[in-house]
């Protein structure tokens, strides 16, 4: 089991009367080598649960284990281990760094590994290739369009090569065109092996995934093939 | 991730924010500039005022001593005793004034004391008229002059009241040119003299660089250039006979001349009542001690100004990287989210910082090099520059200035949240 979560709460606010039950009582299994489309509408919880799933927030309660190492025991240096080396993160906003380029971008999570400048420079490239992006390497975000800026993050988020690959709302700022690329990439991520999650409430890219769940008001309503599920 | 890395990443976010990173630099620029344009024009005083004392013969004491009758021989007495403190003093000399200002003359050259009339009878001295001084063998070598050219006054020509003289570089220069003044013979008011030898300029050796008084420190030791020395019995043609009150001792180093003065001291008690006389010790070390104390205090007035200036520039430097932390949060969130330990995030902000704070120091070394040359040629008239430990301690400082007020920000940024970091907009 590559994840495990049992019981997991993040309530904001505790015992106050504005408590936020953001996630309430969440258990998921996923498989290693999964393609997981985490549903629901905004505000159900399915940002908070990427957030803990991918180490960038700790649960109130609960446990979870990633590829069984219980992740709330952890110190923050180890978080930031995990982070670098188990799980590549694609957001909504791109999250490029406005003054580096595409191919230092995508040689971030190298450098905070110790990877050697030629080894690095060489692996960035291939990252950007894999997305059709090695002919922007020394282009700014400034310089891109959305489609692109989306595509030099996903180079990033693999250059470490992950086992795990989190994408939230990855497709939600690109038109559709250029948002079918991006997860025909994640599928051919898959097909390579890598665990994909991904975060959405578009029902149409959410169908193309071999799993879904759906969350509401912080709970899983919904967990199975898109038939199961109902989409 | 390494320092190589680290450092690069600085420079990379400093470029990319050039107008705001040159505004912080401006802080150190002139903060450090105060500091080298300060700190080396209290130096260059204390330079000027160091040269000025050691112009003056250094580890010696001037005695005035006198009877009033003039029956008792205090010049021998105190010359016999300095003999016996052979051990602590190095030479003895009497320094003697001539009575009148009498003509010299070598050739068709003439020097003499000029007057003009101020009005009502009273007369002022016009011009430059030498020191005449009659002193002994070891007058020289107490006062600090070194030969030039012949040789020095001996104890046989005092013994023996020869008529020869040694000459300051500048007397030598006005009566004799670029000619060898030595075994010439001179007038003085018609008396023959031979100049024996010449004494080396002092303006020459000593550097006087640059100071507030550099002028009369100048003109004072130019002055002690121009000088004639007779041999110390000439007092019997110059000034009818009359015994010189006045002597110069020169002692060891500065813990044998406390010694001589205490002796001394005792010495003449013993010689000389309030009934039959008078003496006094004049010790120039004194006032080079006095000279020292008020240098401390300005060097601390000064170095406190300068103190403040920098930390102003700092304070600077730490509200311009919490602007950068703010204003980055979301990129310190997306470094979080990549793989940053804290550790990194810490180091990139301080790199930066320490960056920033060095090239403004660079900048501001240059513009305090630059202000220390104005300051200097306008105030002293020198080419003044600031030490090279000033000028390292600045940089290091700078440097320094940037961690300790770059660590607040960068410790807050890389305290926060991932998830926080990443809201941010």
């Amino acid at each position: 089991m590559l994840i495990d979560i049992k019981d997991l709460y993040k309530i904001y606010h505790e015992g106050q009367e504005s408590e936020v039950r953001a996630l309430d009582g969440v258990t998921l299994q996923i498989d290693r080598g999964e393609f997981v489309a985490i549903i629901g509408q905004s505000g159900s919880g399915k940002s908070t649960l990427m957030n803990i799933l991918g180490c960038l927030d700790i649960p109130t309660y609960g446990d979870y284990h990633l590829d069984g190492t219980d992740v709330t025991e952890l110190t923050d240096k180890q978080l930031a281990h995990i982070r670098n080396k188990q799980i590549g993160f694609i957001f909504q906003g791109y999250n490029l760094i406005p003054a580096l380029n595409a191919r230092e971008n995508v040689e971030l999570p190298l450098i905070y590994q110790g990877v050697g400048m030629g080894q690095r420079h060489d692996r960035a490239l291939e990252a950007l290739e894999r997305v059709d992006m090695a002919d922007r390497a020394g282009h700014i975000p400034s310089e891109m369009s959305g489609g692109q800026q989306q595509r030099v993050a996903i180079a990033r988020a693999i250059a470490a090569r992950p086992p795990i690959i989190m994408a939230d709302e990855p497709t939600g700022a690109l038109d559709s065109k250029t948002g079918r690329q991006v997860l025909e990439i994640l599928h051919s991520l898959h097909a390579d092996g890598t665990t994909i999650i991904l975060i959405t409430h578009d029902n149409g890219i959410a169908a193309t995934a071999e799993r879904i769940v759906r969350l509401s008001d912080g709970k899983i309503v919904a967990d199975g093939t898109r038939e199961e599920v109902g989409l | 991730m390494n320092f190589t890395q680290a450092f690069k990443m600085a420079a990379k976010s400093i470029s990319a924010n050039k107008g705001r990173s040159a505004l912080t630099m401006l802080g150190v620029i002139i903060g450090l500039a105060a500091v080298i344009i300060l700190v080396s024009y209290a130096q260059g005083q204390n330079m000027a005022m160091r040269a000025y004392y050691e112009s003056m013969g250094t580890n010696t004491i001037n005695v005035s001593a006198s009877s009033y009758r003039g029956d008792v021989d205090i010049g021998g007495a105190l010359y016999d005793y300095c003999l016996q403190l052979d051990d602590l003093v190095v030479g003895v000399s009497p320094t003697g004034y001539l009575y009148s200002d009498p003509t010299i003359k070598f050739g068709s050259k003439t020097i003499s004391r000029q007057w003009q009339s101020m009005g009502g009878g009273a007369m002022m001295s016009t011009g430059q008229y030498p020191n005449l001084i009659l002193g002994n063998d070891k007058y020289g070598l107490c006062n600090d002059y070194v030969i030039a050219q012949g040789r020095d006054l001996s104890y046989l020509d005092v013994e023996k009241e020869s008529k020869v003289c040694v000459l300051g570089s500048a007397v030598a220069e006005e009566l004799f040119g670029f000619a060898d003044p030595v075994d010439k013979t001179i007038t003085v008011n018609g008396t023959p003299f031979r100049v024996i030898g010449v004494y080396e300029s002092k303006s020459g050796t000593i550097n006087v660089g640059g100071g507030e008084d550099a002028q009369w420190i100048k003109d004072s030791i130019n002055r002690q250039d121009y000088i004639i020395l007779f041999p110390s019995t000439m007092t019997r043609l110059f000034n009818n006979n009359q015994p010189i009150d006045q002597y110069i001792i020169k002692a060891k180093d500065a813990e044998a001349l406390k010694e001589v003065t205490t002796l001394v001291n005792g010495f003449l008690a013993g010689f000389i009542s309030q009934d039959n006389g008078y003496y006094y010790i004049d010790n120039p070390t004194n006032y080079q001690n006095e000279q020292a104390e008020a240098d401390k205090l300005q060097q601390r007035f000064l170095g406190g100004i300068a103190a403040i200036s920098l930390l102003v520039g700092g304070i600077g430097i730490m509200n311009i990287m919490l602007v950068t932390v703010t204003e980055r949060t979301r990129e310190i969130g997306i470094r979080k989210a990549i793989g940053a330990e804290r550790k990194s995030i810490i180091v990139q902000f301080l790199i930066e910082a320490a960056m920033i704070c060095g090239i403004g120091g660079i900048f501001g070394i240059l513009a305090g090099y630059l202000g220390t040359l104005i300051v200097g040629k306008m105030s002293f008239q020198t080419i003044l520059l600031p030490s090279a430990g000033i000028t390292v301690g600045a940089f290091l400082i700078s440097v320094a200035l940037g961690i300790v007020f770059g660590l607040y920000p960068a410790v807050k940024a890389s305290g926060l949240q991932p998830v926080e970091a990443l809201r941010a907009d």
